[in-house]
């Protein structure tokens, strides 16, 4: 878990070792006095070959940075990058194909087209694009998920747990430059969350991925290498190596940060985010 | 409760629009037909009220007939006079009306209206009741003067000063256009001739001492009943039929209540179509609501709401969708009256649109048709919903209803399926015309409810096949789109069902008119030896002028001359026989080949017999050799010997009940001045049917109003008119098939909702607006194919068995237009695209992270 992402990089790995990066972004809703700055001039290298996890209290914006970042939403200024090429002014079928071909994504719920099999699900994105599949990684995605003997079953079948793990071999099918998991786990038991994070944890020590997560889970965000914090639109700190403890711990400082005097003595808050109470948040 | 249902009516009032459609069509046409009719009908009755004379007096008429004889009906002139002796009478009138005749202008073009109605010639005598008065020029002086009207005038070109010649029953006349006169009523459609009363008896009638009716005046204070008893104690009523102002005006709206009637039933089959079709709609969209709703509904159980109350609260959405619908479509229909009352003006019939009726009826019926359709529909979804589990509504199950099993549909759908083939192989096996017809529908129903039961489960085969080929053909998106289809059978079915109806009842029709084609051509083949037929378009009878002039055109050999005679026979078992006998001349088999059971030709043609239809023959106990008394009208009898039985395939062809004809001298002699309604020609020996055609068509240039065919002409005419027939089924069709793409487009966008998340997904992982458009359409497209394949199915199956029926009446030909199917089913394919056009494109609009945000 501690090992260097840069190690694990897969072949492609450019010099600079950075898969996405934002310069300025910022993303406002609304116009004039209702203006609303979602993001707010962030910047941000993701490391290639790093699992880093976006934090943040609701409305901080980590979802809509995830969103920007993964070409699914505009920015109101400022510049992205997915690996050397800008998608900040792409068109919309540009984007589509960028999606398609070099990202791979990973929903809170509903990540499953439910007329298709698992195994259908999981080649979807390269179906679309009309390439065949690298048989030999597809293999190993299915083994190391553990999906085997659920390939042919339709969604409705699987667990909630399995149908996540299938639709992380899809992200994951395609060897994506980057994999987007927008609270993962927020739909699951804490079992079944904890074996979806150790899969993606496993995704990019052994098979070299880069993975980005948001998540209010303090939990969750433990598996990651990086914890990126975000409040109000700004990211406003940052841990390396993160603990569920030690997140928990700084979220605190944040959230009530903001409004009063944080409160660290507090350790049985019963509104405090854990991995084992799913959440509807976003 | 109320409140709810209110707020969930407004909520879903996007979702309701293709509903609300379906409704307002339905209704439209319910009620533009019944606004149209009363209108017309209040417009004729005004019209005949006030121009029927206060009694009128008419020859006896003994039977009616459906072919004329081209003889008008006469009684004396000097009638009028015995008439105005009668005590209480003002004045008593000998008019002359004649509707026997064509007109045609000095560029030898017919001056009579485009749209079928008569052309009338009659006496000018002007009372307080004429519909016209003199607009321009004079009164027509002697032979040789008319008026016009002016409608006809202005349609035709026609002006004061013009000549016309006028083909009357005793012979062909020219006059002179002095006067144009105008209708001070509503024009009827018809072209009107006047002359002065003289000239009408001598030109018309062929006497100057015979008229057509007596129109008597009433002296003030006397009532028409009274003056009609009056003068039928004077005059008798054996010979003479007498009509008060009211009756009159009764009668002749009667007679042209048969046309508008046609009309009244076209348009009422039209909202059928639209309400059946509608149904499917409506039952659709209720379904996929309450399947969307169900944790809504879920919810309201669980607060407390019994099954009852929320049964109610649907059939209330469906009530208020019924109100709306049926308000917007009086309103509509109001609209569609307007453009028919137009019409019926651009076709010479002048109705204005302010004259327009509507009566107590139209609303009723429109707001009954409209609250009952959507009541209908509506009422399984309610059923559906109540049974909805308070469960549901904390359940995460998607979609309520679409794993329930179709087993009770197998067994109903089977079990009625068996009952209509059982009824349709009886009808194909039946061998009377009554039995077998009335299998006919019976099986034709039965198999249709079954189709429509068992639709859904024909839905995963039938799909399984036709979009087989998606998933090589078109990637994952085809694979995508075929599973959608395959999603929810029900949904699918219902939605195909709309368009099932519409094309069985094409498959059925083009099979049955493309065998009833193939059948008049062999007979023609068969039967038909002329070189050339002269005939008016629609067997109205010619002058004999016409005989004559064709006789003498150079080149013509034989001429064998048609002329129908309405007769009354009495059958030895007692039954009375009105029909339409023909008379011919006697080399016969020379331009026609009759199949005989006994007899021939010469012994039916000899004076004093006459031959008939084997079969009928035989029903009613009539041999060879059977003596028949025969009435004719004007009161002719006599006694026919039966010397032949023919054994044609159509013996009853032309509405002639018996299949009865005689020598020609029969028919002079009982009804004399009788017109032909066709002539059999033969080129004379050396020339050529090439050359004696153009001059056949020479000799009758002065006659726009004939014809000269060929054994080709002649299909082409049988074929027209049975193309009339078709393209009344296609006009239908074509509304069937409109509501019908209301009907995929409403499920499209519906399911395009419901998969709102799903269609977000897809864009996330990389799926392009065009490969989204394209998964719809060609969802849309199984749909519209499926739909397609099983109507075409069914209506080849009933096709055949229309054809069985028919083949009892002789047509014995099956011909299956293959042709035409295969373009039904490209069609079907093109309207699943078009349907699929605005859903697609709204779905490829989707912000893709509010799809997948969506709940």
């Amino acid at each position: 878990m501690s090992t260097p992402a840069a190690e694990h990089a897969p072949g492609r790995a450019e010099a600079d070792g950075t898969a996405a990066r934002a310069r300025a972004l910022t993303k406002a809703y609304g116009s004039g006095e209702t203006t609303v700055l979602a993001l707010d001039s962030v910047d941000v290298d993701i490391a290639r070959g790093s699992f880093t996890a976006v934090m943040g209290p609701s409305g901080s914006g980590k979802s809509t940075l995830m969103h920007c970042l993964a070409g699914l939403d505009t920015v109101s200024a400022g510049q992205v990058w997915l690996g050397d090429t800008e998608i900040t002014g792409l068109k919309d079928r540009d984007l589509t194909r960028l999606r398609r071909d070099r990202i791979g994504f990973m929903f809170q719920s509903f990540n499953l087209i439910p007329t298709l099999n698992a195994v259908e699900n999981i080649t979807l994105p390269m179906d679309i694009a009309g390439q065949k599949p690298d048989q030999k990684w597809l293999d190993q995605v299915i083994d190391t998920l553990g999906l085997r003997d659920r390939l042919k079953h339709r969604p409705t079948q699987l667990s909630g747990g399995q149908q996540q793990r299938v639709a992380c071999a899809r992200a994951l099918a395609s060897r994506p430059e980057l994999i987007f998991a927008d609270e993962p786990t927020g739909n699951l038991d804490s079992r079944a969350g904890l074996e979806v994070l150790s899969f993606l944890r496993q995704a990019v020590d052994d098979l070299g991925q880069t993975v980005v997560m948001v998540t209010h889970d303090p939990g969750a965000a433990a598996h990651s290498d990086l914890v990126l914090f975000l409040a109000d639109g700004r990211i406003v700190d940052e841990m390396a190596q993160p603990t569920a403890e030690a997140v928990l711990e700084r979220m605190r400082l944040f959230s009530g940060g903001q409004t009063q005097a944080p409160s660290p003595g507090t350790p049985g808050d019963p509104d405090a985010p854990s991995l084992t109470k799913p959440t509807d948040e976003d | 409760m109320l409140k709810a249902t209110l707020r969930s009516f407004l909520a879903h009032k996007g979702r309701l629009l293709l509903s609300a459609l379906a409704v307002v069509l339905s209704v439209a046409f319910v009620a533009g037909s019944l606004i149209f009719s009363d209108t017309v009908t209040r417009t004729f009755d005004r019209l005949f009220a006030s121009t029927s004379a206060d009694v009128t007096v008419n020859p006896r008429k003994d039977f009616e007939s459906s072919v004329p004889s081209g003889a008008a009906l006469t009684l004396p002139a000097s009638l009028a006079r015995r008439v105005a002796g009668v005590d209480g009478v003002e004045d008593a009138h000998a008019d002359t009306s004649v509707e026997n005749l064509s007109v045609v202008d000095d560029r030898n073009k017919s001056v009579s209206p485009t749209s079928g109605a008569p052309t009338i010639a009659t006496d000018w005598y002007l009372t307080d009741r004429s519909p016209v008065k003199l607009t321009s020029g004079h009164v027509p002086r002697g032979d040789g003067e008319a008026l016009l009207d002016a409608d006809t005038a202005d349609s035709k070109d026609v002006g004061i000063g013009d000549t016309l010649t006028v083909h009357a029953q005793p012979g062909s006349f020219k006059v002179r256009i002095v006067g144009i006169a105008t209708f001070t009523t509503t024009n009827p459609g018809a072209a009107l001739l006047f002359l002065d009363t003289k000239t009408a008896q001598t030109r018309l009638l062929g006497a100057p001492d015979r008229a057509t009716s007596i129109s008597v005046t009433a002296a003030s204070g006397v009532s028409d009943a009274e003056l009609k008893s009056r003068i039928a104690r004077q005059i008798g009523t054996k010979d003479f039929e007498l009509k008060t102002a009211a009756e009159q005006a009764e009668s002749a709206a009667k007679q042209l209540g048969g046309f508008l009637d046609v009309i009244k039933y076209v348009m009422l089959g039209f909202a059928g179509i639209a309400v059946l079709v509608g149904v499917f709609l409506i039952v659709n969209t209720f379904s996929m609501l309450i399947a969307q709703r169900t944790r809504e509904l879920g919810l309201l159980r669980a607060l407390g709401a019994d099954r009852r109350q929320v049964r109610r609260s649907v059939l209330t959405e469906a009530v208020l969708l019924g109100l709306v619908g049926s308000t917007l479509g009086l309103a509509a229909g109001i609209g569609l009256a307007t453009g028919l009352i137009q019409l019926m003006s651009a076709f010479g019939m002048n109705l204005t649109s302010a004259d327009m009726v509507v009566g107590w009826a139209t609303p009723v019926s429109s707001y009954a048709v409209g609250l009952g359709v959507t009541f209908v529909a509506a009422y399984l979804p309610a059923r559906r919903a109540a049974v909805v589990s308070p469960m549901a509504a904390l359940s995460d199950a998607e979609i309520a209803g679409v794993g329930r099993p179709l087993r009770v549909r197998a067994v109903v759908g089977a079990i009625v399926g068996a009952l209509g083939g059982a009824a349709l192989v009886g009808c194909a096996t039946a061998d009377t015309t009554s039995t077998s017809a009335s299998l006919l529908g019976l099986g034709v129903v039965l198999t249709l409810v079954a189709t429509v039961i068992a639709g859904p489960l024909l839905v995963r085969p039938v799909i399984r096949v036709l979009g087989g080929a998606f998933p090589a053909l078109f990637g994952p998106v085809g694979l995508l789109s075929q599973r959608n289809a395959l999603r929810n059978p029900r949904r699918t079915g219902a939605t195909a069902a709309a368009l099932m109806v519409g094309l069985a009842l094409v498959g059925g029709m083009s099979v049955a008119s493309a065998s009833m084609t193939k059948s008049f051509d062999q007979q023609i083949d068969k039967t038909l030896g002329a070189d050339f037929v002269v005939q008016n378009d629609n067997f109205v009878p010619f002058p004999k002028e016409v005989t004559d002039k064709v006789r003498a055109t150079d080149g013509v050999g034989l001429v064998v001359r048609q002329r129908f005679v309405p007769v009354a026979v009495r059958f030895p078992d007692g039954k009375r026989l009105e029909t339409t006998a023909a008379g011919y001349d006697a080399r016969l088999d020379d331009v026609a080949h009759v199949a005989y059971a006994r007899g021939d030709t010469a012994a039916a043609l000899a004076d004093g017999h006459l031959a008939m239809d084997a079969d009928y023959a035989k029903d009613h106990g009539a041999r060879v050799g059977s003596v028949l008394p025969v009435e004719f009208p004007d009161g002719g009898r006599t006694e026919l010997t039966v010397a032949a039985l023919t054994d044609q395939d159509t013996a009853e062809g032309f509405g002639t009940r018996g299949g009865i004809y005689f020598g020609i001298a029969v028919a002079e002699r009982y009804v004399p001045g009788g017109q032909e309604s066709a002539l059999y020609v033969n080129a004379s020996d050396g020339t050529s049917v090439d050359r004696l055609r153009p001059a056949l068509e020479r000799t009758l240039a002065p006659y726009p109003q004939l014809k000269v065919r060929d054994q080709a002409d002649y299909k082409e005419l049988i074929r027209n008119q049975i193309a009339v027939l078709l393209y009344l089924v296609y006009a239908l069709l074509g509304l069937a098939i409109v509501i019908a793409v209301l009907g995929v487009v409403n499920t499209l966008a519906l399911s395009v909702v419901e998969r709102t998340r799903e269609i977000g997904l897809l864009r996330a992982i990389g799926l392009s607006r065009r490969q989204l458009r394209r998964m719809i359409r060609l969802e849309s497209v199984v749909i519209a194919v499926f739909g397609a394949v099983l109507g075409l199915g069914l209506g080849l199956v009933w096709g055949v068995c229309i054809q069985r029926v028919l083949a009892l009446q002789g047509m014995k030909a099956l011909e299956i237009p293959w042709g035409t199917i295969v373009l039904v089913v490209v069609g079907s394919a093109v309207v699943g695209i078009v349907a699929a056009l605005l859903p697609a494109l709204r779905a490829s609009r989707m912000n893709v992270l509010a799809a997948i945000a969506h709940e």
